[in-house]
């Protein structure tokens, strides 16, 4: 989950409740869902949050926040925008893989180091979540005093200036990156700049690379680095905020975050154009979106009642807008919203203005979830719901209880190991052969030895597969536990699995029973002996025809037969096994199918 | 007087004017000491006799003691080795004196210590004398040391003292217990006499049948003493815990799920409204499998109204994710991250056939998260997972359900902390009182399924659903620090032997 470094000072500042103490703030921002983890080595307090909130990524928007939970701000508010003076030029060049481009002027900024700080995290954070760690959606913020538009002209009047977005060659041109003084291409960057070796995957594989032009020259390369020309600093007084990425909604909501934050220190947004070749957009879009919501739907999932005043109370305390209105076939009735509440006919509902900063609302529940929090939803009594079922365990989960039962009733210690387990294990140390995967039957056709599923570029060799038979991971045990008290007799029943094509999920999944008795006279009849208790149990006829097994000695090793179906193996650990696992005493045991037990 | 054979041994042996000792009363009956004991304490209850106590000094040598007697004090050496140098006469140099005494190592300093102490002669800047009149025959500590490796006693406590101090031998004190006839025994042996009862070690199937057991005395045993270990079976305490909370749950009315731990991603994530960019769907967090890599089949229209709730959301204001979505990858066959998938499985009728509301149900089962393997965090853990499906559920009915749910556990005074799920709104994580700590802790994360998870599924009504690893709710039950001790293959038999049984 997301966490955001914030100022306390700041926070009291930008909410204008300088007698608010940082404890008090903390309890006041828990109820808003962000989590106080710690303090920053600067004292700043470190917020985690679920990532629905992106607008409060920065102490900006958590300040918003706040005051609307105050009651200071109520309903929806959106920046007044001056009027475009810059296009971005959108070339066809530019890569397929990223088409879109959005972007935005801000005047007037006031950046002391604080504000600098919070803008550069808020970006960082951005990027990490909405942008797709940069991959769905980047930012590049430029000093725009730096900046040289070329002249947009219509019938010989200028009407502005533009940058231009376009496609080049990885080593098309070439300009001094941030933290860097040699010109580069941007394939260097990518080659030998540490923020370019970062971000190299990202753009590696396209034919042209992304880039940012202005009459000056290339002055970014995103989603990898700004130029060095327009780095941002404290004396940065105008912004050019530009956002490229896959998809436009996302950048454009980006944008808008970013704009809101500047936004709330006291700049002035400006309109910016994108010219694509088919298309014009006028940037940043604070459209505010309308969601109807019912009366009934939000009392029913609060489950209180509230009057249309409180609703609108709330709404508007959580930022938001609302009016009532009647859906459904009712007879428009006077304004006085009391009324239309009790009409029998139609039935009351809100017409909800969401600001365009809130990019979690897709559906009219988030804004009952708004109307919750707000309302607070730990201020609501629990009540146990009143709806009869029966309940009752799985059929196979009961049989896995009675046969544990069984097992630790005979002396077993019941053990639980990971599903996960790598070859040598599984395979190798139980002296199976690997089964090679292309379905070829050069492999014992014994148990334990099946083809296993497998794990795509598993993070630790320990855990690369499937256990196919649970014997191996009890040997772990044993092996692990050479220092405890003998005798060891443990037993497991858990899941194994092996790749079985006639299965829609590619593999069959099973339940195996597996007990192992290690002590100094372990044999073949101690084992013998509890399988028969076993099956007697669970009036299986039980049959135990010679068979040959790797992981056992010959000539004291049988198949599990119950009920006439092949269900498993018993029999004296090999020696060659024991001393890989560096066991000193001899080992028995057995494994066979739980629903053998059926 | 019938007595058991011990006892009745020590009476007729002891006698009412001398006090004889345990040992020679052991000697004596050819009965163990702990035998003898044993009767005689049996025996002073009766008021039979009287056993007293003195406390006896007894004088051991110590491997170092021992080897002067063979071989002798090294002073002594010295002094010979001195006097066969002629250093009574005339003064001789000391290092060519000890070479020849044949003492090393720290004997050296042993003997030059003592050497002057005891009037050997003197030493002084290296060169060493030897008194003619000194007699190393009459040495006292070397004839002490004698006498004790003789088997006799010292009378002198100086000298012990000394040798003790020389760490030659050590002194320690024990315990002498004797035993004397009391008038009573006297009378008992002059008038009735004593005859020996017959003890028995161990109760036979004969003697039952035949009635011996009648005539028999039981021999005591040491009742106190710890008999062998034995560590019987028990259940994995992983299991129990899992066991007590199912058994909570099929009380309050759920039914068990079971389904596939390998599935393929559509159950697992695209069916609960995640989108397939989202971070948790990347493959670092997630196992995908490379053998299989694909489900067969599933069910197309489901498919199909799934990918539509992606891109548009539902219902007339509904929204989408603005996130690629492609069929390929809701097919790939990943193991679960969350046994929500078995959730997904069952609301789509595809598990068990249409559900018709009211339904209740849970899974307590293992899910697998590609983290770092740590105290407290493991690639495979279980998850409970918990749904309620009804008519017009509120979020009070979520609380009134983990109220009760909770309380079962020892924890209490929950609150709500406001949530995101891609799956749920509204969503709260869980905090509970911990039961011995009384800190807040995070016990679970909840909410009511979004219309875009339900409408897709075919649900036209409420449900709310809950989930929470099992191992959290272990380790806060019975304090454990570290789950791999508990979980896996690197678990400590003795600490799953000894974990005190919880009910």
């Amino acid at each position: 989950m997301p966490v955001v470094d914030v100022n306390p000072d700041e926070l009291r500042d930008l909410t204008g409740h300088d007698e608010k103490g940082d404890d008090e703030l903390i309890d006041d921002l828990f109820a808003l869902g962000l989590e106080f983890e710690g303090r920053t080595d600067e004292g700043d307090l470190q917020l985690e949050f679920a990532p629905d909130r992106l607008d409060r990524l920065s102490v900006e928007g958590v300040a918003r926040s706040l005051r609307y939970q105050y009651g200071d701000d109520r309903g929806v508010y959106v920046p007044n925008t001056n009027d475009a003076d810059w296009t971005i030029e959108v070339e066809e060049s530019v890569p397929d893989e990223r088409p879109y481009v959005t972007g935005a002027v801000i005047r007037d900024v006031d950046l002391d180091d604080e504000a600098l700080d919070s803008l550069i995290q808020l970006q960082e954070k951005l990027h990490a979540t909405m942008g797709r760690k940069r991959a769905k959606g980047a930012i590049g913020i430029h000093d725009l005093t730096m900046l040289k538009g070329e002249a947009v002209t219509e019938e010989g009047s200028e009407l502005g200036k533009s940058i231009t977005y376009r496609g080049i060659e990885p080593d098309g041109d070439r300009f001094v990156p941030l933290d860097s003084d040699a010109e580069m291409t941007p394939e260097d960057v990518l080659r030998s700049h540490p923020t370019g070796e970062t971000y190299a995957d990202l753009v590696e594989a396209y034919d042209r690379y992304p880039a940012i032009y202005d009459d000056i020259g290339l002055f970014s390369f995103p989603p990898v680095i700004n130029g060095r020309r327009t780095e941002v600093s404290t004396d940065s007084r105008d912004l050019f905020v530009e956002l490229t990425g896959t998809d436009q909604w996302t950048i454009d909501h980006m944008c808008n975050i970013i704009c809101y934050a500047l936004d709330a220190r006291g700049a002035k947004v400006e309109e910016v154009v994108v010219n694509y070749a088919d298309r014009t957009l006028v940037r940043p879009d604070f459209e505010v979106r309308e969601k109807t919501v019912t009366h009934e739907r939000i009392e029913s999932m609060l489950g209180i009642d509230l009057s249309a005043e409180r609703v609108i109370d709330l709404l508007e305390r959580s930022g938001l807008d609302a009016e009532t209105e009647e859906v459904g076939d009712g007879v428009s009735e006077s304004d006085d919203s009391e009324a239309r509440q009790t009409s029998s006919d139609g039935e009351l509902a809100y017409e909800v203005a969401v600001p365009p900063y809130r990019v979690d609302v897709l559906h009219p529940l988030d804004i009952v979830d708004d109307v919750g929090r707000a309302y607070g939803f730990n201020e609501l009594e629990p009540r146990y719901p009143d709806v009869g079922t029966v309940g009752g365990r799985h059929a196979r989960s009961e049989l896995e209880d009675a046969a544990r039962e069984v097992l630790v009733g005979l002396g077993f210690e019941d053990l639980l190991n990971f599903h996960m387990i790598n070859e040598a294990e599984n395979f190798d140390r139980m002296g199976l052969s690997r089964p090679s995967e292309d379905g070829e039957e050069d492999a014992d056709d014994v148990l334990g030895a099946d083809e296993p599923a497998t794990i795509l570029e598993p993070y630790s060799e320990d855990y690369t597969m499937l256990r196919t038979w649970a014997l191996p991971s009890l040997m772990m045990v044993l092996e692990n536990n050479t220092h405890r008290a003998y005798p060891q007799d443990l037993a497991e029943i858990g899941f194994a699995a092996r790749v079985d094509e006639s299965e829609n999920t590619g593999l069959a999944e099973h339940r195996t029973v597996a007990g192992v008795l290690a002590r100094h006279d372990a044999s073949y009849e101690d084992a013998k002996a509890r399988l028969q208790a076993i099956a007697r149990n669970f009036d299986v006829d039980l049959e135990t025809p010679a068979t040959d097994h790797p992981t056992f000695i010959d000539g004291r090793a049988a198949e599990v037969v119950m009920d006439g179906e092949s269900a498993g193996v018993i029999g004296e650990i090999h020696p060659e096994v024991l001393v890989e696992h560096d066991l000193e005493l001899p080992v028995a045991g057995f494994e066979f199918r739980l629903d053998a037990l059926e | 007087m019938k007595l058991p054979e011990s006892q009745a041994a020590v009476l007729q042996t002891a006698s009412a004017n001398e006090a004889q000792t345990f040992e020679q009363l052991a000697d004596e009956t050819g009965q163990k000491p702990e035998t003898i004991s044993g009767a005689a304490f049996e025996l002073e209850d009766e008021g039979l006799v009287e056993v007293s106590e003195s406390t006896e000094e007894s004088v051991a040598l110590t491997e170092e003691g021992r080897e002067y007697v063979e071989d002798g004090l090294p002073e002594v050496r010295l002094y010979e080795a001195a006097m066969d140098a002629g250093a009574d006469e005339d003064p001789a140099q000391m290092g060519r004196i000890i070479g020849q005494s044949g003492l090393e190592g720290p004997q050296v300093d042993i003997a030059l210590s003592n050497y002057a102490r005891k009037g050997y002669g003197t030493i002084e800047s290296g060169e060493i004398t030897a008194d003619p009149d000194a007699d190393p025959e009459s040495d006292a500590e070397a004839q002490a040391l004698a006498a004790l490796a003789a088997g006799e006693s010292v009378e002198d406590g100086g000298v012990v003292e000394q040798l003790e101090s020389r760490g030659l031998v050590t002194v320690s004190e024990s315990t002498v217990r004797s035993v004397t006839l009391t008038d009573d025994a006297v009378d008992v042996l002059m008038m009735e006499g004593v005859e020996t009862a017959e003890t028995v070690g161990q109760l036979t199937p004969e003697m039952l049948t035949s009635g011996e057991w009648r005539d028999v005395e039981f021999a005591e045993y040491n009742v106190e003493a710890d008999a062998e270990r034995l560590d019987g079976g028990k259940t994995h305490i992983l299991r129990q815990t899992a066991n007590r909370v199912k058994d909570t749950l099929v009380g309050m009315g759920f039914e068990e799920m079971e389904g596939p731990h390998a599935d393929a991603d559509f159950w697992i994530n695209d069916a609960l409204f995640m989108p397939q960019d989202h971070p948790a769907r990347t493959h670092w967090d997630r196992f995908a499998l490379s053998n299989p890599t694909e489900i067969r089949d599933l069910p197309e229209d489901l498919v199909e109204r799934v990918e539509d709730a992606h891109h548009n959301g539902v219902g007339e204001d509904g929204e989408g994710y603005h996130s690629p979505w492609s069929e390929d990858f809701a097919r790939a066959i990943a193991l679960r991250g969350h046994t929500t998938s078995l959730s997904m499985r069952y609301l789509s009728g595809h598990e068990i056939g249409d559900l018709e509301p009211p339904q209740r149900f849970f899974s307590v089962e293992k899910v697998y998260r590609n983290d770092t393997l740590d105290p407290t965090h493991l690639l495979e853990f279980f998850q409970i997972e918990g749904w309620v499906m009804a008519e017009d559920l509120s979020v009070r009915d979520l609380m009134g359900t983990f109220e009760e749910f909770y309380e079962q556990f020892g924890i209490t005074d929950l609150q709500y902390k406001p949530h995101y799920n891609p799956y749920t709104e509204p969503s709260f994580e869980l905090f509970g009182e911990h039961p011995t700590t009384g800190e807040l802790v995070e016990v679970g994360n909840s909410g009511m399924f979004r219309e875009e998870v339900l409408q897709p599924l075919g649900v036209d009504c409420d449900v709310m659903a809950w989930g929470l690893s099992l191992e959290r709710l272990l380790m806060l039950m019975y304090g454990f620090e570290d789950i791999r001790d508990i979980h896996g293959t690197l678990c400590d038999l003795e600490l799953l032997r000894e974990t005190e049984v919880l009910h």
